[in-house]
């Protein structure tokens, strides 16, 4: 799949779960995001991560539990905390652990969902997502993650080294010979990196400065931002605001185009867009408009769920429920072009 | 002069908006119009996502600005791995607590390089660290917002230190282990504010729509000190003592490194 339309499928999983609180259709989401998390294993071997599964099902809990240790509302208690201990003494109600585990599924589907893309991506095509005008922090990037891995080696033969000369690390201070050696090391790595691209035409074309009227305008669009916000989230006046913060964040934007146009670009491998990142793109336009859209054949009490004070049957909207389904092309791009 | 001026307004003006966007829930009545729902069906963090977003593009552009060259850049890209590999260090053996030795080279590089460079290593840092450790959501842009202020406001320190006459001298390191042990509580304080405004408990310790500024004040304090206090503290202890006993040397070792990338060609006069 082309980098745009895994980032294209992460704005729907994003509006998705930013809205969905009924757990018939978060459930659905977090399936059709199981399902592409299941048919998308990692492109390329990276450092170890930890498992976002893993990561998943301990926020679930946690979140669950820490809620239900917070929150005193809801009619079905489980059991009852005595003492005067604040923040913890009281009933802890099943409404309360539903309500934390709704909210911890919610994050956990998160973690997956930018798990899945970011594992799916190798890293040259996270780096190709970054914008051309900010191309002097992509080549910091690809510096710094290529240099990760010889930093964590450096660091394992200084502890080596250290070892050998009797070395032994009991308190925080025994980590000076291994921080400083490590510190200079980089530096000095740094110097020569430095020549070697500078040697090969980087920054070539003269020191180009922001100019002065690209920074006005930059000052603009900020303060068309900021006054927007303002307006309406201080004042109440929404459709002024917002029109105000649409016209900043268009000029910012359309300067950021500009001055990314200074910085030619060239591909040693062009990743095509097809007929599959298309329909990954329509499904994640179709469960974007389905929840932010006010279209009049869903019903829009089916997008939340509020478990207080007991717990109820959670309504079911069909259309809904099939717009969420766009959530799940990533899955069958993959068992196509496997297949 | 005025490309200083506007660089000063770019700074100032981005901010304002990162500052208004996390305190926002607790004014606009839109925001409390859908808090009160009790984060159900909002697209208010959206739109909140989507501001410090936009911002901190435009800042860490004008950031950029400073440094298109390629010692620059190497130095940064390097400095990044180095804090990078700390925090995947810190993710495999986590400290206790909210411990975190990421925020010692942030604070150190930024007191050596300048401002501008202390907010790119800050950002990039936990951009690069979410990227290796599979950290990445859309937490991100405020988590690298804020590491990017810590890194930004070192800028305020350096000006401290020559008036209280201790450039250079032991009580620089002293100052410096203050500052990040505020920044140990200061972070934490605004992470919290992520999430805060939309949760719901007990109502002496969470937000309401409707209420005053003073008393929701009252209600985060409390919120805090139950759920986030210690937590921080040792964030906070763990940079005073990080600053405390590997400042000095560090620093050496970034000013002599400062001498040596810094520098200007100057033509000689007479044309040669």
């Amino acid at each position: 799949m082309h980098p745009l339309a895994w980032v294209c499928w992460l704005a729907g999983v994003l509006v998705a779960l930013s809205a969905l609180r009924n757990p018939l259709h978060l459930g659905l989401a977090l399936l059709c995001i199981a399902t592409v998390h299941a048919a998308h294993p990692p492109a390329d071997r990276r450092l170890p991560a930890i498992s976002p599964l893993r990561i998943a099902l301990a926020l679930t809990i946690f979140s669950a539990l820490f809620n239900a240790l917070s929150a005193r509302f809801g009619a079905t208690v489980l059991l009852r905390v005595p003492g005067e201990i604040p923040l913890l003494s009281g009933p802890i109600t099943l409404e309360a652990l539903v309500f934390g585990a709704l909210n911890g599924l919610t994050l956990a589907g998160l973690v997956v969902a930018f798990g899945v893309a970011q594992g799916a991506l190798p890293t040259s095509a996270l780096i190709g997502l970054i914008p051309r005008a900010f191309y002097p922090l992509a080549v910091v990037s690809a510096i710094a993650i290529t240099f990760v891995p010889t930093t964590l080696r450096h660091a394992s033969q200084i502890r080596e080294a250290q070892l050998i000369r009797g070395h032994q690390i009991r308190r925080l201070r025994d980590w000076l010979p291994l921080l400083m050696p490590l510190l200079v090391g980089g530096l000095e790595q740094a110097f020569q990196l430095a020549e070697a691209i500078a040697a090969r035409g980087f920054a070539s074309g003269g020191r180009a400065d922001l100019s002065l009227p690209l920074r006005a305008a930059l000052v603009g669009a900020l303060a068309l931002l900021l006054s927007g916000w303002l307006l309406a989230l201080a004042w109440g006046q929404v459709v002024a605001g917002q029109l105000l913060m649409l016209a900043g964040g268009s000029v910012l934007i359309g300067l950021l185009w500009r001055a990314g146009r200074r910085a030619p670009r060239t591909r040693y491998q062009q990743i095509r867009w097809g007929g599959a990142d298309s329909a990954v793109l329509i499904g994640a336009i179709v469960v974007i408009g389905a929840i932010l859209l006010p279209l009049p054949a869903i019903d829009r009490a089916a997008l939340t769920y509020y478990p207080y004070p007991a717990l109820q049957p959670p309504p079911f909207d069909p259309l809904l429920g099939f717009a969420t389904l766009g959530l799940a092309w990533p899955a069958t791009v993959r068992a196509a072009s496997a297949r | 002069m005025r490309q200083r001026l506007l660089s000063g307004a770019v700074y100032a003006l981005s901010s304002a908006i990162g500052v208004t966007a996390f305190l926002a829930p607790f004014f606009g009545p839109g925001v409390q119009e859908a808090s009160s729902q009790l984060a159900g069906a909002t697209t208010a963090p959206l739109l909140l996502t989507a501001l410090v977003g936009l911002c901190f593009l435009a800042l860490l552009f004008e950031a950029q600005g400073t440094m298109l060259g390629a010692k620059s850049v190497a130095l940064l890209g390097i400095l990044v791995a180095i804090n990078a590999s700390l925090r995947f260090a810190e993710v495999a053996f986590p400290g206790p607590g909210g411990f975190s030795p990421i925020f010692l080279l942030i604070i150190l590089a930024g007191y050596c390089f300048g401002g501008p460079f202390g907010f790119l290593i800050g950002a990039m840092t936990i951009l690069i660290s979410g990227v290796i450790t599979g950290g990445v959501g859309p937490w991100l842009p405020y988590q690298m917002f804020a590491a990017g202020w810590v890194g930004l406001s070192t800028a305020l320190v350096r000006p401290c230190a020559r008036a209280l006459r201790v450039e250079g001298r032991g009580g620089e390191v002293v100052l410096l282990a203050i500052f990040g042990g505020l920044w140990g509580f200061a972070y934490g304080a605004i992470m919290n504010l992520w999430f805060w405004p939309w949760s719901a408990g007990a109502a002496a310790y969470y937000w309401q729509a409707g209420i005053s500024a003073a008393e929701t004040f009252q209600r985060y304090l409390a919120f805090y000190m139950l759920t986030s206090f210690i937590w921080d503290a040792l964030a906070a202890l763990g940079n005073i003592a990080l600053i405390a006993l590997f400042g000095a040397p560090v620093l050496r070792a970034l000013e002599r490194f400062h001498d040596r990338f810094i520098f200007v060609y100057r033509a000689e006069q007479g044309g040669r």
